[in-house]
């Protein structure tokens, strides 16, 4: 017949190795024992004394971790850190690509626009679970591993070099980064206006406009209503210095700009087609390759121009909790 | 977290050294895990059974304690005897905590 007490070491045993279950087992009897014992003498019957014995134990599975010095936590104060940068920097890098990449996969394929917005939350929701998790399964072990005493795993110990450099993002340096943007965003409204009226200095585009006049019925207005919002946005940058939300609001006219410039271009309703007619498009073999080419480019130059932001963003937080500090 | 929260917690922070000093002293006389907690109870250094066991094995892990099972009664017991090692840190623990009573001392002045 089985005790309470050999149910109870059983089910603390066998959550350790098996190499520490003989002495665990041994210690818990004894531990057990004795204080059934001292509570036989304070009156109550042996039945009552190993019941109250095995309570004050607590969860024999959380004994038995106390017991052997095992982690209680998934992760602890030494990967913690680490595992929170890392997985704050690939959901970072990798779910704006996931989205886009979708999004421009969704668009090729000529989904609707309903279906393109549902596959790109879904694929970039589950995207994040498996980097989650991924992530914290291999800290979760790491936790776990034993290594040669003091060290464990990659442990990187911090120095003084490791410090981020404080930026100077002064006024003076937002002050010429707000007239760039500006110069850029004018240049390219102007550019989307002109373009109706031909390229002057390429003759065989000469009257000839360059995007599809269909457009303007409303892909090219919303472009430049999104100029407008480029250039309030890059004003608000100089007047507050970059911000979480700022970050956030970039992203969002970045994708509000990238993707349906992108689906415009790859369903060929960007361009008029008087201009592929005296381009020649499309150039046989190398179209899709030059496709390809400017769709990574402009999808890198948004996901750079996000990045940008955030770093600076992240820069200015160090730099002001430094000046907090000091 | 409740004031009795806050202060049960920070008098736990205050006796966790002084029990593994404790134990280290006492163990000059070999002895095993339940009889330890009795003596140490009634001397007024109160430590929990949860407590105590675990941080037995971690002493002895640490080389601090040295342990031999005693089966010549009917219940086989694992005791516990302080090392060489366990002893020389004792003797460091004793010193420090002196300090440390003698800085507070001064510090408290005439409260005391």
């Amino acid at each position: 017949m089985t005790t309470l007490t050999d149910r109870y070491i059983w089910a603390a045993t066998r959550s350790v190795r098996e190499s520490q279950r003989g002495d665990l087992e041994r210690e818990l009897r004894e531990r057990i024992g004795d204080e059934s014992d001292a509570l036989v003498e304070t009156g109550l019957t042996p039945a009552e004394a190993e019941r109250d014995a095995l309570t004050g134990l607590g969860d024999p599975v959380a004994l038995a971790a106390r017991y052997v010095d095992r982690p209680l936590q998934l992760i602890g104060p030494r990967y913690y850190l680490a595992w929170w940068r890392l997985l704050k920097l690939l959901m970072a890098v990798v779910l704006p690509f996931a989205a886009l990449g979708i999004t421009i996969g969704q668009a090729v394929s000529g989904a609707p626009i309903g279906g393109i917005v549902g596959a790109v939350i879904g694929t970039t929701i589950s995207v994040a679970v498996h980097l989650a998790f991924w992530t914290t399964l291999v800290f979760a072990i790491l936790e776990r591993t034993p290594a040669p005493a003091d060290r464990r795993g990659f442990d990187a110990p911090w120095t003084i070099d490791m410090l981020p450099h404080v930026p100077e993002p002064t006024k003076t340096a937002r002050r010429s980064e707000l007239i760039g943007s500006l110069v850029f965003l004018v240049l390219f409204a102007a550019v989307i206006v002109w373009q109706q009226f031909g390229i002057r200095w390429v003759p065989a585009l000469e009257s000839i406009p360059v995007l599809d006049p269909a457009l303007w019925s409303f892909w090219l207005p919303y472009f430049l209503g999104l100029i407008v919002l480029e250039i309030l946005f890059a004003i608000a940058v100089y007047a507050w210095g970059w911000t979480w939300a700022l970050v956030a609001a970039n992203l969002a006219l970045n994708v509000a700009f990238t993707v349906p410039a992108l689906w415009l271009f790859l369903t060929g309703q960007l361009l008029s087609d008087a201009v592929l007619d005296a381009m020649r498009w499309p150039w046989g073999e190398a179209g899709p390759i030059v496709a390809t080419i400017i769709v990574a480019v402009v999808i890198a130059a948004g996901v750079w121009d996000v990045v940008d932001g955030a770093i600076k963003t992240a820069r200015r937080q160090q730099r002001s909790r430094v000046t907090a500090a000091a | 977290m409740s004031t009795d929260e806050t202060t049960a917690g920070h008098i736990q922070e205050l006796r966790r050294g002084t029990v593994v000093l404790a134990c280290l002293v006492r163990l000059r006389q070999p002895d095993y895990g339940y009889a330890l907690l009795e003596s140490l109870n009634a001397l007024g250094i109160l430590v929990d059974a949860n407590t105590l066991y675990p941080l037995l094995r971690r002493l002895e892990k640490q080389g601090l304690l040295e342990s031999e099972w005693n089966t010549e009664e009917a219940r086989p017991r694992k005791f516990y005897r302080t090392s060489p090692t366990g002893d020389s840190l004792a003797a460091a623990l004793t010193a420090d905590w002196h300090r440390i009573d003698d800085a507070l001392a001064r510090l408290t002045g005439d409260e005391r």
